[in-house]
C-alpha cells in the first residue's frame, strides 16, 4: 500500500529495548564489526546478531532478515530478535512474516504497544481487518501512541481498518482527530471520504472517477471536523452539484449536523432516501433523528420499513425496538432491542435503549445490569454522538 | 365545577386582556392561573422560573449596579443603569461594550451576548458565593488575546438554541432560535406543551383540550421528560461525563441509584420536588419520601406493593443526610456544593461514584 503515513511508524529501535546499556554497548561494538558474507564467518550465534544489526545499519534488510532469521533458529527465546525481525520484515513489505514475527516477540513481551500496532499494521496489508483493529487499539492502549507522529499513524490506520469493516461512524470519529489538530493531508482527505460515503474500500481499490468524489466529500467532511462551518457548507454544496446523485453524499452532510442541529440533519437524511430509496441506513437515520427528538410515533411507521427490508440490519432492530417500547409496546419492543443485541453485542445505544426499557418495565436487575455495562463500556470519558 | 370554569375563564380573559401588545403570544404563567392557581401561585419564583431574565428584570443586576473583574490583561465590568446594563472588556487602550439582554441562570448568572449578529457565553459570570464576578465554567482554559476575544466564547446554533431551550420558553420554533418572542424563564408552555392552544380553547368554551397529564409519566419517562435539561442518563452517558462534576445532573445520578426503579413512583423527581414550587432545601422534609419505600413492618422489610426495601438500621429521620451525600465542585470562585442524588450507603472516603 503506497500510504506515507504507514512507513511513518517511527523510532521502533528506540521504542524497544534500547535503554539497556548492554544492549547500547553491545550494538556499538558490532557496528564496528566489519562486513562479511553470511556462508563465511556467521557460524555462531553471536556472529550472526553481529552481523545482522551491521546489515540493518547499512540498510540491507533482505541481508539483515536473512541473518536475524538464522540466529532465532538458533536461539528461538531471544525476543529483541523476533522484534528486529518482524520491523524489517514490514519495513521490506514482507507482511505475513512479519506479522508471525511479532506475535513471538509480543509472547515475550505482552505489553509491548509499539509490537501491537505494528503487527496491526501488518494484518491491515494482510487483509486480517479484525485482528488489526484489535491490534492496533491494543497499541495505543499500551503505549504505542505516545509520540505524535506515531499517534497519527495509528489513528489513521484504526480509521482505515473502521472504515473497511463498515464501521463507519467510528471511523469518522477516529479522523476526527486529524481535523482537530489542523493535520491536512489528500490521504487523510481521501480516508475520509471513503468512510463518510461508507465505501468499504481502501483507497487504493478506489478508480479514478471515484477519488475525485471521495476526495471532494472527504474535504468538505474535513472542513465541518475543523469548526469551519461556512467553508464547509460550501463545499458541500460544490460536491452536490458536481455529484448531484451519488450515494451517502447527503447521508454524510446530515451525519455531521446531527449533533448540533437535528432538524438540518432530518432534512439531508429525507434527501438522501429520496435519491436512493434502498438506502437503509438513512431510513434508519431518518427514524433515529425522529425518536431523538422525542416524536416515536412519527419514527415507528420509518422504523418498521427499514427494519422489514433488512431486518439484519442491527440499527433497524435497534430504531424499530425503541420506537415501539417508546409508543407504550414495550415488551415488543424489547424483544426488538435483543435482536439487535444479538446482532451487535457491543452497539451502546442498543444497552442504553435497553436499559431505560428494562427500567421501565420495572426489571430492575435487568436495566442495572445494561446500565452498568454503558458506564464501563464508556469509561474511557470520550464523546459519544447519539447513533444507532 | 362549571361555575368555578366559567369564572375562571372571565379571570383568564382579564388577565389576557392585561398582557402587553407585545406578549400576544400569552403568557401562561399568568393566564393559566385562573384555573390552575395552586400551580402558578409560586412558580414565577422557583428557579426554573427564574432560570433566565431580561435586562431591566434582574435583582442581581440591580442589587449590583457595577460588577467588575480584573482578568488577565482585561478588566470586564458589567454597570447596570435603570433598566439596562452593558458588558465591557476593556486591555486600557481599547474596549468593546455590548448591551446585556439575556441573563442565564437565576442565582448564578452567566450573559449571553449578540454582538454582529453572534452570540457569545460571557467570559466571567457572577457567582453568589463571592458576590462578584469570576471567569465563567469552562473558560478557564482559554486565553483571550483581544478585548473581542474577551467578550466571551462564540457559541454555535446548536449551543444557543440549547441554551435558551432550557433556559426560557418558546425561544426555539422547529429549530429555529426566534429571540423575539422568547419569554424568559421556564413557564407552563415549556413543559405543558400545548397549554397555549388549550388556553385560547378555553377562551371559547373548549375544556376539553389539555395538554398531557404528566402525572401519567413512569419514573424512567419523568427522569427523560426532566432530564431533557437537566440532562438525562443517556445523555451523560454518551457524553462521557464523569467524576463529580456530573452531581450536577440529577436525572443521571437518580438512574444510577440502587433504589431506581422507572416504573415506581415512589422514586422518582416529581416524588420529591414539586417543580411549581420553590426547591426545599431542608433535609428532614424528605424523610417521609424515603419512608414511603423503607418505612418498616414488625418484620422490618416494607409493607408496601412494590419492591420489598430495607430500612435503615441507624435511623429514622436525616436521610438524605447520609446517603445523598454533599459533594463540592470546585469552581473559578470556589466550591460550590450539590446534593447528590446518587441515593446510596455512603461512607466517609469512599470515592466518588461514576
Amino acid at each position: 500500500m503506497e500510504l506515507g503515513l504507514g512507513r511513518r511508524f517511527a523510532c521502533r529501535r528506540r521504542m524497544l529495548g534500547m535503554k539497556n546499556p548492554n544492549i547500547i554497548a553491545f550494538f556499538t561494538f558490532v557496528c564496528l564489526i566489519s562486513n562479511h558474507s553470511v556462508a563465511q564467518e556467521a557460524t555462531t550465534f553471536n556472529d550472526l546478531v553481529a552481523q545482522a544489526t551491521a546489515a540493518a545499519e547499512q540498510n540491507d534488510a533482505p541481508r539483515a532478515v536473512a541473518l536475524y532469521t538464522k540466529a532465532l533458529e538458533i536461539n528461538p527465546n531471544w525476543a529483541q530478535g523476533w522484534w528486529y525481525l518482524g520491523s524489517l520484515q514490514y519495513d521490506a513489505g514482507q507482511y505475513a512474516p512479519a506479522r508471525d514475527a511479532l506475535t513471538r516477540f509480543i509472547e515475550f513481551s505482552r505489553g509491548s504497544g509499539p509490537a501491537y500496532a505494528l503487527r496491526g499494521m501488518c494484518e491491515v496489508e494482510t487483509g486480517e481487518y479484525a485482528d488489526a483493529l484489535a491490534d492496533i487499539r491494543r497499541g495505543i492502549v499500551h503505549g504505542g501512541a505516545d509520540d505524535e507522529r506515531n499517534e497519527q499513524t495509528l489513528h489513521f490506520y484504526e480509521g482505515l481498518v473502521l472504515t473497511r469493516l463498515g464501521r463507519f461512524d467510528e471511523a469518522l470519529q477516529s479522523y476526527r482527530f486529524f481535523a482537530q489538530r489542523k493535520i491536512t493531508n489528500p490521504e487523510v482527505f481521501l480516508a475520509i471520504g471513503l468512510a463518510g460515503l461508507r465505501m468499504t474500500l481502501l483507497a487504493k481499490d478506489a478508480t479514478n472517477d471515484q477519488r475525485a468524489l471521495v476526495a471532494a466529500a472527504g474535504t468538505a467532511a474535513y472542513q465541518f471536523f475543523s469548526g469551519d462551518e461556512k467553508s464547509a457548507v460550501a463545499a458541500f454544496n460544490d460536491l452536490f452539484q458536481r455529484f448531484p446523485t451519488a450515494a451517502n453524499t447527503h447521508y454524510l452532510y446530515g451525519w455531521l449536523w446531527y449533533p448540533s442541529q437535528r432538524d438540518a440533519a432530518l432534512e439531508e437524511f429525507q434527501h438522501e432516501l429520496k435519491l436512493n430509496p434502498s438506502n437503509e441506513n438513512a431510513r434508519v437515520m431518518v427514524a433515529w433523528t425522529l425518536l431523538m427528538r422525542n416524536d416515536p410515533s412519527d419514527a415507528l411507521p420509518v422504523a418498521q420499513q427499514a427494519e422489514e427490508t433488512q431486518p439484519e440490519l442491527a440499527s433497524a432492530q435497534l430504531v424499530l425496538g425503541r420506537s415501539l417500547w417508546e409508543s407504550g409496546r414495550l415488551n415488543d419492543g424489547i424483544g426488538h432491542l435483543k435482536r439487535a443485541l444479538q446482532l451487535q453485542p457491543d452497539n451502546l445505544e442498543v444497552h442504553i435503549a435497553l436499559a431505560a426499557a428494562y427500567s421501565r418495565s420495572g426489571r430492575t436487575e435487568d436495566a442495572r445490569r445494561e446500565r452498568a455495562w454503558c458506564l464501563e463500556a464508556t469509561n474511557d470519558g470520550r464523546m459519544r454522538i447519539a447513533l444507532p | 365545577m362549571r361555575c368555578l370554569s366559567v369564572f375562571s375563564m372571565a379571570l383568564a380573559c382579564v388577565v389576557m386582556a392585561e398582557l402587553s401588545p407585545a406578549q400576544t403570544s400569552p403568557s401562561p404563567g399568568s393566564a393559566c392561573a385562573g384555573c390552575h392557581r395552586a400551580e402558578t401561585a409560586h412558580q414565577a419564583e422557583t428557579p426554573m422560573g427564574r432560570a433566565s431574565s431580561l435586562a431591566g428584570d434582574n435583582p442581581t443586576l440591580e442589587r449590583h449596579p457595577k460588577l467588575s473583574l480584573q482578568n488577565g490583561n482585561f478588566t470586564y465590568t458589567i454597570e447596570t443603569h435603570g433598566s439596562k446594563s452593558f458588558y465591557t472588556v476593556s486591555d486600557g487602550t481599547q474596549s468593546v461594550s455590548v448591551p446585556v439582554r439575556w441573563a442565564i441562570g437565576e442565582r448564578m448568572q452567566t450573559w449571553v451576548l449578540e454582538r454582529n449578529g453572534h452570540y457569545y457565553e460571557s467570559r466571567v459570570s457572577y457567582y453568589p458565593v463571592i458576590s462578584g464576578l469570576q471567569i465563567t465554567v469552562g473558560q478557564e482554559v482559554l486565553n483571550p488575546t483581544t478585548v473581542e476575544e474577551g467578550l466571551g466564547r462564540e457559541l454555535n446554533h446548536g449551543e444557543v438554541t440549547n441554551c435558551f431551550g432550557c433556559h426560557a420558553t418558546g425561544a426555539v420554533v422547529n429549530g429555529q432560535l426566534i429571540l423575539s418572542q422568547t419569554q424568559p424563564g421556564v413557564t407552563c408552555e415549556h413543559c405543558h406543551s400545548g397549554s397555549s392552544g388549550h388556553l385560547l380553547d378555553t377562551f371559547q368554551g373548549f375544556f376539553d383540550s389539555p395538554p398531557r397529564n404528566l402525572k401519567e409519566l413512569s419514573s424512567e419517562e419523568v427522569s427523560s421528560f426532566c432530564g431533557q435539561c437537566h440532562r438525562t442518563w443517556e445523555t451523560v452517558i454518551r457524553n462521557g461525563i464523569r467524576g463529580v462534576l456530573n452531581v450536577r445532573f440529577q436525572p443521571y445520578r437518580l438512574e444510577n441509584s440502587r433504589c431506581f426503579d422507572g416504573n415506581d413512583p415512589r422514586i422518582s423527581c416529581i416524588a420529591c420536588h414539586d417543580p411549581h414550587q420553590s426547591l426545599v432545601r431542608e433535609d428532614a422534609s424528605y424523610d417521609s419520601k424515603c419512608l414511603a419505600c423503607h418505612a418498616t413492618s414488625a418484620a422490618g422489610t416494607s409493607v408496601t406493593q412494590h419492591a420489598k426495601a430495607k430500612s435503615c438500621p441507624v435511623a429514622k429521620a436525616g436521610c438524605t443526610g447520609c446517603h445523598m451525600p454533599k459533594v463540592k465542585v470546585n469552581t473559578p470562585a470556589g466550591l460550590i456544593t450539590f446534593t447528590d442524588h446518587d441515593i446510596r450507603m455512603a461512607k466517609p472516603g469512599d470515592p466518588y461514584p461514576n
